[in-house]
């Protein structure tokens, strides 16, 4: 069957704040009381959930705080009906009450009265801590932080760096003085190398990095003095980036590891960055040239081999089978983001060896690499059991 | 024509998609099988003020939604074609000929705008696929007959297809399918004035009839339905791709940044019942099968000419020995020869952007792997067929 049309799924709620089930000061003191407002004006994005009576966390009137009305606009009524974790959108008022603080993602505005408001500025769920109040936003973009292992692409090159896009709201900047020389050697750059900046990394180049350092506003800066950064060849990337609420790559014990795959596929690297990039590819082992192996080859002597063969960007050979596998990966990568689970070491392990099982039963057999739609579903259905 | 949008890929990267989709067969990076489809999901009606309308989402998040919108329209008269007044006025038996004749539809009843987010409406992608959505449609001259109601007045059909996430792949197969549903959905209110009068409808939306009838059996008998009354149906547009001799559907972006050539195949079903029922008999065996036809074939620019190549290791500059500064000039001419050869031929796991047109062969084979009995277009309308429709 070529193609798979599905219906429509029902709203899916957004994750459950976990603040809101020790603490409810302001939900389920109106929880009768404000049902007026909010009858079904249209369309309704909500399956089974909201029939419970509303618990509005709107004018909390015993308790003192006054959270204000919203807008009777039909597709919010739906979704402000989710017992306990209401979705705000920018701009929206959370509170007028002085006794609650501002958190992230959320700003004082005095628009009324002089009255001073918290006010969302981002479209996610509102989060209390005591008396602070956040909103932790649906999707959110990359916040470098220092030594996360990013994986990022080169879209501009300078006189003397990159920029390099790791799906944060501003391009990293690689400085040319940030990267191993080929043949490991150091010294300063010349007017040479910024001439020839390219034959490093040129633009759609995909590089692994560091960050080492941050800008005032956000911005990073990249480092790859490591042999086990610089640029990636041998295997696809995929972006998971952007997905809140506990799914998508976390940051986690180990973001690189070399899994050793099923059906002859061989070692695999998966580098999973901190930033959702993901990068999937053949193991490959460090050749050494047979000019190195006639002189002596001692530690330093490696480094300076291995760093020689960091800007190539011609693949070796793979094999078929290496090939599935990999493509393996990135399904079970895209299963677990589609599903709301996170990506890490563990789980994709899991979900790969889960995923090969599956292949072993499926009607394709062990060569039928497909983890979309409902296999997906099955896929992520097992891990979550095996898990909890 | 109009290319999609520009992706920027590493040529590791292409070399090894490339690679992986030259095998036979094809590994694609998502583990489809070369004629799968994407996952989508698909409802009808969503829109309540228009006449018809669908939403299709992809899993990745991409999602369209079309609404169609009727309105009476007053028939220019036609100085060009005077058989229509006077001809009308002349015997009985023209008359009754020219009832037959007449209805015939124009172009300009149908009005097609397409909305990408981040593109200009007058943006060459957006205005090509558009017109290709509109040629399809168009093509055969069937659709806009649907549009007549007397001599003075007929339908205008106004199609607003909206994509509204990113273009995360080039949206024309998305397009169409959501295209299709809408127009599958469509419902016109029902004709109570009788001839050339002025047009009066009927109130109740419940009588409104489909601008395409729908079988009078409903699901669960479709075996007998697709082949008794052959039903037309809006016609649907895939997009084909080849590398070397595998041919791909409904590529994703990074696929079809590695394509060698790229088609839009419109595929409607023919409605001329006489020489369908004959080929029913012939091939009753294969049930569920459509009686297509190829509406139009366009070739998308792929982006895959637009990529810089690879640099192969012998010379790259930044690689292993040359980089170490070979010293002697002997090494260094010889390393100087290999690079010319590099440059010239195709090496193993560099990249190299196709270069000149496609082979007729393989747009053969993609337009036949398209119209195949059973193929995917068949099944792409079956599947199609099993949405609800409300």
């Amino acid at each position: 069957m070529p193609i798979t049309i599905l219906p429509p799924k029902a709203f899916r709620e957004p994750p459950r704040n976990l603040h809101h089930d020790s603490d409810d000061v302001m939900s389920d003191a109106s929880s009768d009381s404000e049902d007026s407002d909010s009858q079904p004006g249209g369309v309704s994005l909500d399956s089974g959930e909201t029939i419970h009576p509303r618990k509005r966390r709107s004018a909390a009137t015993t308790s003192g705080s006054t959270f204000t009305k919203r807008p009777k606009t039909a597709n919010i009524t739906s979704s402000i009906s989710v017992p306990r974790s209401a979705i705000v959108t920018p701009g929206e008022r959370i509170t007028t009450d002085p006794q609650w603080m501002r958190g992230h993602g959320t700003y004082l505005s005095s628009a009324t009265l002089g009255e001073q408001a918290i006010t969302s500025s981002l479209a996610g769920i509102v989060t209390r801590t005591n008396k602070l109040l956040s909103v932790r936003p649906l999707r959110a973009r990359y916040t470098p932080e220092v030594g996360d292992l990013v994986v990022g692409r080169i879209v501009e090159v300078q006189a003397k760096r990159w920029r390099v896009d790791v799906g944060s709201t501003q391009l990293a900047a690689l400085p040319l003085s940030a990267i191993n020389l080929p043949g490991g050697i150091l010294r300063k750059r010349t007017e040479t190398d910024e001439l020839q900046i390219r034959t490093f990394f040129a633009e759609g180049d995909l590089v692994v990095a560091e960050v080492q350092q941050l800008f005032q506003d956000g911005g990073a800066v990249l480092h790859t003095r490591s042999l086990k950064y610089g640029k990636l060849r041998n295997g696809v990337f995929m972006a998971v980036s952007g997905t809140g609420g506990g799914s998508g790559v976390v940051r986690s014990r180990r973001q690189v590891w070399t899994l050793e795959s099923a059906n002859n596929g061989g070692p695999i690297d998966v580098i999973l960055g901190v930033n959702g990039y993901v990068w999937i590819s053949k193991h490959v082992d460090p050749v050494i040239p047979e000019e190195a192996k006639n002189q002596q080859t001692g530690i330093t002597n490696l480094e300076e081999v291995v760093s020689a063969t960091m800007y190539s960007s011609q693949n070796d050979r793979i094999e078929p089978e290496t090939m599935r596998e990999i493509a393996r990966i990135r399904g079970v990568v895209t299963a677990l983001v589609e599903n709301g689970l996170r990506v890490d070491e563990d789980m994709v392990t899991k979900g790969y060896n889960e995923a090969v099982e599956m292949a072993l039963v499926s009607e394709g057999g062990p060569e039928d690499v497909y983890l979309g739609g409902e296999r997906g579903e099955q896929l992520a259905a097992a891990l979550t059991g095996r898990l909890a | 024509m109009a290319s999609s949008q520009h992706v920027l890929l590493s040529p590791a990267e292409l070399a090894y998609l490339h690679a992986s989709l030259s095998l036979t067969p094809p590994i694609r990076p998502d583990g489809r099988s070369p004629t799968q489809f994407r996952p989508l999901v698909a409802e009808t009606g969503i829109l309540p003020g228009t006449n018809g309308s669908a939403r299709i989402c992809f899993a990745d998040g991409t999602e369209a939604i079309v609404g169609v919108k009727a309105e009476v329209e007053r028939t220019r008269t036609r100085h060009d074609f005077p058989s229509l007044d006077e001809g009308a006025e002349g015997d009985d038996d023209d008359l009754e000929d020219n009832q037959h004749d007449v209805v015939k539809g124009d172009n300009d009843w149908v009005e097609m705008t397409v909305e990408i987010p981040g593109y200009r409406d007058d943006d060459a992608g957006t205005v090509f696929l558009s017109a290709m959505l509109s040629e399809a449609l168009l093509a055969d001259g069937e659709f806009t007959k649907r549009l007549w109601i007397n001599r003075r007045f007929h339908w205008k059909l106004y199609l607003d297809i909206l994509l509204i996430s990113p273009p995360l792949s080039y949206p024309l197969p998305l397009l169409s399918l959501t295209t299709h549903l809408a127009l599958l959905a469509t419902r016109l209110p029902r004709l109570k004035s009788e001839g050339d009068e002025d047009p009066l409808f009927d109130d109740d939306w419940a009588a409104a009839a489909y601008l395409y009838p729908r079988p009078a059996a409903k699901k669960g008998s479709k075996k007998t339905t697709s082949f008794a009354t052959p039903t037309a149906r809006p016609p649907v547009t895939l997009l084909v791709m080849a590398v070397g001799n595998n041919i791909i559907f409904d590529p994703s972006k990074e696929e079809l940044a590695v394509a060698d050539v790229a088609l839009a195949v419109s595929v409607g079903e023919s409605s001329n019942p006489s020489s369908s029922t004959a080929m029913d008999i012939e091939t009753e065996e294969t049930k569920g099968h459509h009686n297509l036809r190829i509406l139009s074939v366009r070739t998308i620019d792929p982006p895959s000419r637009l990529t810089p190549p690879g640099i192969p290791n012998a010379s790259n500059s930044a690689y292993g020995a040359n980089a170490a500064g070979a010293k002697d000039t002997e090494k260094k001419k010889q390393q100087q020869e290999q690079a010319r050869t590099a440059e010239s031929e195709a090496v193993e796991g560099v990249w190299k952007a196709p270069r000149g047109g496609a082979k007729p062969l393989v747009l053969a084979a993609l337009v036949q792997k398209v119209l195949e009995k059973g193929g995917v277009a068949d099944e792409v309308l079956d599947a199609l067929d099993g949405v609800d429709l409300n």
